[in-house]
């Protein structure tokens, strides 16, 4: 794992939240290990250092145990970037990033991106059962990816979440669509306090993975890596001492993405 | 776990008997419901024949030893219980002798004979009930009514949470451990889920609640070949069934390990404010992916004597070495870091301590199983750097420590390092400890050298009928901060298979028991068993378990024994931790009072109020 000698200050901050067993782990483990295999439900947070680029960027994946719940904003303090993860055929699991784990990012910083990832989505779309283990499927990958994000535009007039019943039907046990994923994607924003507008569009910060499968697992990942360079740049100029951010710095620095990927 | 070992006994404990009941349909039932059940027919060469026999008492040199051989027959074991309650309950007023139930309870009241019959009645009633649920249950497949509906079952991580639990082969599980609620809510159970053993735990509830109102402690149900024991912490209820032979004392302290690792998990501060809260809450939920670790640690005391000793056993090495990875450790601190642990293959290398802390308390073995416990059950993903809260029961049942955990041999993840801090915000600063630990290690290779030590032979001894030991110094006075630990050889053949090792640790269990009784307990035991002779032989300097070929002489065994301490001697400084070196963090004058080592306020900002 790290070695000592890349070990530096991390750059960046990515936090992964999620009820317990919607598969946080399987999906770095998937990241980072290129496998897919039983994990055991995680103590407190693991901490992770992902060579991007010529950057660090700090992955912790969090336990979902409610035992662990208080830990939770202390994680996220200073988080560049949150996934907050469901299980595609458990409702309540979709439910409980609001009820639950919204409340913690507010430790994050000012312009935090988030992205929601459906996983399991194996279980209900045949898209998704395909093994994607070895390098040369990545390019299929990045298809499925594609042909996934226009599915999501082509439906993208968000639905109101108390349904789960609006389910399209097409596979059994799917109980949270994309569109539920996106509308929650919407308050999470207005939460924030954020306009729309002015921030990344639902479509692209929606995600559906199979940590199993590997099913745009790193597509995932590697979008967010690079949604969150302009932070890393921000911090390189300007906090280079502390893993936290400065929250002043970080209003006026604006939040100006570029459109990448 | 001595403080809990009250004496109850079959001298103060009043026996309520059953009425007479060998045609009474719910006794049958009781007789199966009590003993989760079945036939133990668990093959264990140890009858209770001692009661008979002659026992040595208190002798300290082994010259003057009298054995007290104990040969096999093949009697029934039911026979054997029958008559030993007999005896027992010819000495207490009940008269109704006929059933091989007993309940043996602290009784702090005089209950007439009457009113003891009405309770062994109320108890196989109840039971009864529970039996017919359970079987009603069943067909139902599983599902129990009590069960919430809000409740979103997380899916079973291991075969026996769907065993079964009407099936023969979940009553023959040789031992049971059930956690519930004062509000009899079922918490953990090692096999079955606890949903569909809410009717059973509803009636060990009962049980509790119903000596209870007599102002009274249910401690103990001896049934046919199966042990019930009760043990209430706070707002818990723990309860062991077992088949294996072990005393109350030993199931009492098991159960009571299980405790403090919730406990460790959770607290007893906010367990306590939790249910104070709310009486039926759902530990569950906040226990919900931790029954690994409880699992774990029942596997763990299953397997491992070191629960038994209450002792740690650490990886023998050079005292050099050992030395010299202390030093690192002791060279990368950081404030508010407490301990410095140092694992390899499961077993201690080395720990290292605060300096305020040992003086004002030291780390109980204990603890340190726990802390061992939770690093082997959540080792499936060893990547990552982790940090967690975790609480040290004995060290302070009501605060957190967190706890930064590493392996430094990735991908092999044998050697392990466990920093504690008492600051919730030390990740970075922690962990920077670690990247220095790891470079001095590198620089001085210890990882290769750590990588080629193993656990002794017993053969290293040189004593030719010795097959294996267990050795446990007691501290000596000027340094009783130090950690007590034991010392003990691999298995080895004939001890290798898993059943055999089990078979010499029930053996070594029953010794201890004996040694350790509390109503006649010896110093020195000589044991004839069937396929092995055992001696073992408590001083105040040491406590010494040896397992010798079943031909051995006594007086072979004792020249072997002398050998063996002589050996150990010699060798001490590499079986043992002798002097744990201590560091001083920057003074932090606050950090003086056990209270104040682990912040207070945490447990409350933990989020477990916020559930409320």
């Amino acid at each position: 794992m790290p070695e000592v000698s890349k070990m530096k200050k991390p750059d960046v901050k990515l936090v992964l939240l999620g009820d317990m067993n919607v598969g946080k782990t399987s999906l770095l483990h998937r990241y980072t290990e290129r496998k897919f295999k039983d994990t055991v439900s995680t103590v407190g947070g693991a901490f992770f250092l992902k060579q991007w680029g010529p950057y660090n960027i700090s992955i912790w994946d969090t336990a979902g145990r409610e035992q662990f719940h208080g830990l939770g904003s202390m994680y996220c303090r200073g988080a560049a970037a949150v996934i907050l993860t469901y299980d595609v055929s458990n409702w309540q699991s979709l439910a409980e990033l609001e009820e639950r784990f919204l409340s913690l990012t507010d430790t994050a910083n000012q312009d935090c991106i988030y992205a929601l990832v459906g996983n399991k989505a194996d279980l209900t779309d045949p898209r998704a059962q395909l093994s994607q283990d070895s390098d040369e499927a990545s390019k299929d990958r990045m298809d499925c990816g594609e042909e996934r994000t226009e599915t999501q535009v082509l439906s993208a007039c968000p639905t109101p979440p108390a349904s789960p019943a609006s389910l399209s039907g097409i596979t059994l046990g799917k109980q949270v669509t994309p569109e539920d994923a996106m509308a929650l994607y919407g308050r999470i924003l207005r939460y924030k306090g954020l306009e729309e507008k002015s921030s990344l569009p639902a479509e692209k910060m929606c995600f559906e993975t199979s940590a199993k499968t590997g099913y745009n697992v790193d597509n995932l990942f590697e979008a967010l890596f690079d949604l969150v360079l302009p932070s890393i740049l921000r911090n390189k100029n300007e906090n280079q001492q502390s893993p936290t951010v400065d929250l002043e710095e970080c209003r006026g620095a604006k939040r100006g993405r570029p459109g990448c990927c | 776990m001595e403080r809990d070992n009250h004496q109850v006994g079959e001298t103060e404990g009043v026996k309520i008997c059953d009425p007479p009941c060998e045609s009474n349909p719910p006794a049958d039932t009781l007789a199966t419901s009590l003993s989760l059940l079945g036939n133990h027919m668990f093959p264990y060469p140890l009858e209770r024949k001692h009661r008979s026999a002659v026992e040595e008492e208190p002798a300290d040199s082994l010259s003057d030893v009298t054995a007290e051989e104990e040969s096999l027959d093949g009697e029934p074991h039911s026979h054997q219980v029958t008559t030993l309650e007999t005896e027992e309950t010819e000495s207490s007023e009940c008269q109704n002798n006929v059933s091989t139930q007993q309940l043996d309870i602290e009784n702090e009241d005089t209950a007439t004979d009457n009113e003891r019959s009405d309770s062994g009645e109320f108890v196989v009633t109840m039971l009864a009930k529970a039996k017919l649920e359970e079987q009603g249950l069943g067909v139902k497949g599983g599902s129990s009514p009590l069960l919430e509906a809000e409740t979103q079952e997380p899916p079973a991580f291991m075969s026996h949470r769907d065993e079964d639990v009407t099936a023969d082969s979940w009553r023959q599980h040789r031992k049971h451990v059930f956690v519930l609620s004062e509000a009899g809510k079922p918490i953990y159970s090692r096999y079955g889920s606890e949903e569909a053993l809410s009717s059973t735990m509803g009636v060990m509830m009962a049980l509790v609640s119903f000596v209870q109102s007599g102002d009274n402690i249910i401690r103990s149900i001896y049934s046919d070949g199966h042990t019930v024991v009760f043990l209430q912490k706070g707002p818990l209820v723990l309860v062991c069934v077992s088949s294996s032979r072990q005393t109350e004392q030993q199931l009492r302290g098991e159960l009571l390990y299980v405790y403090y690792q919730i406990i460790s998990m959770l607290t007893q501060a906010s367990i306590s404010r939790i249910f104070e809260h709310k009486k039926n809450y759902d530990l569950r939920r906040l226990l919900a992916g931790s029954e690994k670790i409880l699992d774990g640690l029942l596997n763990l005391v299953d397997s491992d004597p070191c629960f038994l000793l209450a002792a740690v056993q650490c990886l023998p090495l050079a005292s050099s070495l050992r030395d010299n990875i202390s030093q690192i450790l002791q060279k990368a601190i950081t404030p508010n870091l407490v301990f410095s642990i140092l694992i390899a293959n499961n077993q201690l290398l080395t720990i290292v301590q605060e300096k305020t802390v040992i003086e004002d308390s030291r780390l109980e073995p204990a603890d340190i199983h726990l802390l061992l416990n939770l690093i082997g059950a959540s080792s499936a993903f060893q990547a990552g750097e982790i940090w967690t809260p975790i609480c040290l029961p004995l060290f302070n049942p009501d605060c957190y420590f967190y706890a930064y955990i590493s392996y430094l041999d990735p991908p092999e993840c044998t050697v392990c390092l466990l920093l504690l801090s008492t600051d919730k915000e030390a990740f970075y600063a922690v962990a920077e400890c670690k990247r220095k630990i790891e470079e001095a290690m590198m620089a001085q290779n210890s990882l290769s050298l750590i990588a080629k030590v193993q656990s002794y032979s017993v053969s290293q001894v040189g004593v030719s009928d010795l097959r294996h030991f267990m050795y446990k110094p007691f501290d000596v006075p000027d340094t009783y901060q130090q950690l007590t630990q034991f010392t003990s050889p691999e298995m080895e053949a004939p001890y290798s298979s898993e059943e055999e090792k089990m078979r010499l640790l029930d053996l070594y269990r029953y010794m201890h028991s004996r040694i350790h009784s509390t109503s006649r307990p010896l110093k020195l035991i000589y044991h004839v068993a069937e396929n092995e002779t055992l001696l073992a032989w408590v001083t105040s300097k040491f406590e010494l378990y040896t397992c010798f070929s079943p031909l051995v002489t006594k007086a072979c065994a004792i020249t072997a024994i002398t050998k063996l301490l002589r050996w150990i001697k010699k060798e001490e400084d590499r079986l043992f931790i002798r002097y744990p070196p201590k560091y001083s963090t920057t003074p932090n004058p606050s950090k003086s009072s056990r209270g104040g080592k682990s912040d207070q306020q945490d447990s409350t900002d933990n989020g477990f109020l916020s559930l409320l």
